[in-house]
């Protein structure tokens, strides 16, 4: 593979990353290896940050989240999991027992989903998939959590 | 490093309880992003800390090997973290974990090139001018190569060492998960390396795949053949210290212990463990 170690760096991150083409030259199979294991490794940081969206999908949890991160770079676990969630509630299928902690970070942070999440002066009331956080003063009541 | 530290564990905050209680401790490692650079250290650290234990911060996120220069203020935090735990030295890998802005969330291998070894041996540069120590390079376990590489792992890797005055952190399980995943002999490489040079040891788990690649997790248990090459380095240059890598799916106490005296077995270093 010709350029610079620079473009040529960026080029194997966006096809580990980002599902850009593999450059020539590279073994597919074990890069495609390292992109599984990278994944892998990421869906293992994000179910920290995120225990319940992560408990909430069970098994399926790394389909879930491989399907979503597969062509997204890494913001940090805490961001990935929180665009995750968004993304899920968009298209009507973030699980309800997963409701409750995106709403709790939803009233204590605030995120526009490119900026990093600053804490939030105000309070905030936040519904999530039947949840209800209250955030005032910092302090977080979650007031109604659905039955999973 | 010319103290003999013997047998240490890398410290996370999931196990602090269990590193606590370790009596003969002399030697831990942090992953140097998640201490703060001033103020309080974490309770566990401290602790370690006010009865003596060494703790080297370990960077991850430097990125030494990628073509851009260092980040001056992740090196400005890295080197503050080192004075923060008044450590002897620091360390961090011979990897790139970013390129063009996008951060790839693991440590990549950097091609065995000219070109490659500049590269890091400008960014070693410019981090030793931040620093008040010296530092460790830890060889990564890679599990794929770059098409273009002009030199062998010894050679690479000998090369940069040379260039940057750096000591080196030899890990043991990625000697064994290279060679094993290359079809090489993973005693070779001792050879080929300067054995005097190391400062410190890790020992980690790891487990393979149905496709027949063995992957360094660092989530499961330490291969017996991995204590078996610990023994066959220690054989030929023992090193100062050894520490086992532990980074999640934390096993009950009775199995960090058990993984602890397996080492100072294979290293005929004393037990640190009650």
């Amino acid at each position: 593979m010709t350029g610079s170690l620079a473009d040529r760096q960026a080029a194997l991150v966006a096809a580990l990353t980002s599902g850009a083409p593999l450059p020539g030259g590279f073994d597919p199979r074990l890069v495609e290896a390292a992109r599984v294991a990278l994944l892998r490794k990421r869906a293992g940081e994000v179910a920290r940050n995120w225990p319940e969206l992560a408990g909430a999908c069970g098994r399926e949890w790394f389909e879930v989240w491989s399907a979503w991160a597969a062509t997204r770079p890494t913001r940090g676990s805490l961001r990935d999991g929180w665009d995750l969630a968004r993304d899920l509630r968009a298209r009507g299928e973030l699980p309800a027992a997963a409701g409750a902690e995106l709403a709790v970070r939803e009233a204590t942070l605030t995120y526009d989903g490119s900026a990093p999440p600053r804490p939030r002066r105000r309070p905030a009331l936040r519904t999530v998939a039947g949840a209800w956080v209250l955030q005032a003063g910092g302090r977080v009541r979650v007031l109604r959590r659905p039955a999973a | 490093m010319t103290i003999e530290y013997g047998v240490g564990i890398g410290w996370r905050p999931d196990i602090a309880g269990y590193v606590d209680r370790l009596p003969g401790l002399r030697f831990a490692e942090v992953v140097a992003e998640s201490v703060p650079p001033e103020g309080e250290l974490p309770d566990g650290l401290a602790r370690l800390r006010e009865r003596g234990v060494t703790v080297i911060p370990h960077g991850t996120r430097l990125s030494l090997g990628g073509a851009e220069p260092v980040d001056p203020a992740r090196v400005a935090h890295f080197a503050a973290v080192a004075r923060q735990l008044d450590a002897p030295l620091v360390s961090e890998h011979i990897a790139f974990v970013r390129a063009g802005g996008v951060e790839a969330g693991h440590l990549l291998p950097i091609p065995r090139t000219r070109e490659a070894v500049d590269a890091v041996v400008a960014n070693v540069r410019r981090t030793r001018e931040e620093l008040d120590v010296p530092i460790a390079l830890e060889p990564i376990a890679a599990l794929f190569d770059w098409p273009d590489d002009e030199l062998d792992e010894g050679a690479f890797l000998t090369e940069i060492l040379e260039r940057t005055e750096a000591l080196l952190l030899l890990d043991v399980a990625n000697v064994y998960a290279n060679a094993l995943n290359r079809g090489t002999d993973p005693a070779a490489l001792f050879d080929r390396l300067p054995l005097e040079r190391i400062a410190y040891c890790h020992v980690a788990g790891g487990s393979a795949t149905p496709d027949g690649i063995y992957h360094d997790t660092h989530t499961d248990a330490v291969p017996p053949e991995v204590l078996e090459l610990v023994a066959e380095l220690c054989g030929r240059h023992r090193p100062p210290a050894l520490m086992l890598e532990r980074d999640g799916d934390y096993p009950p106490a009775a199995e960090l212990t058990a993984e602890l005296d397996a080492i100072a077995a294979a290293s005929g270093y004393p037990r640190v463990t009650p």
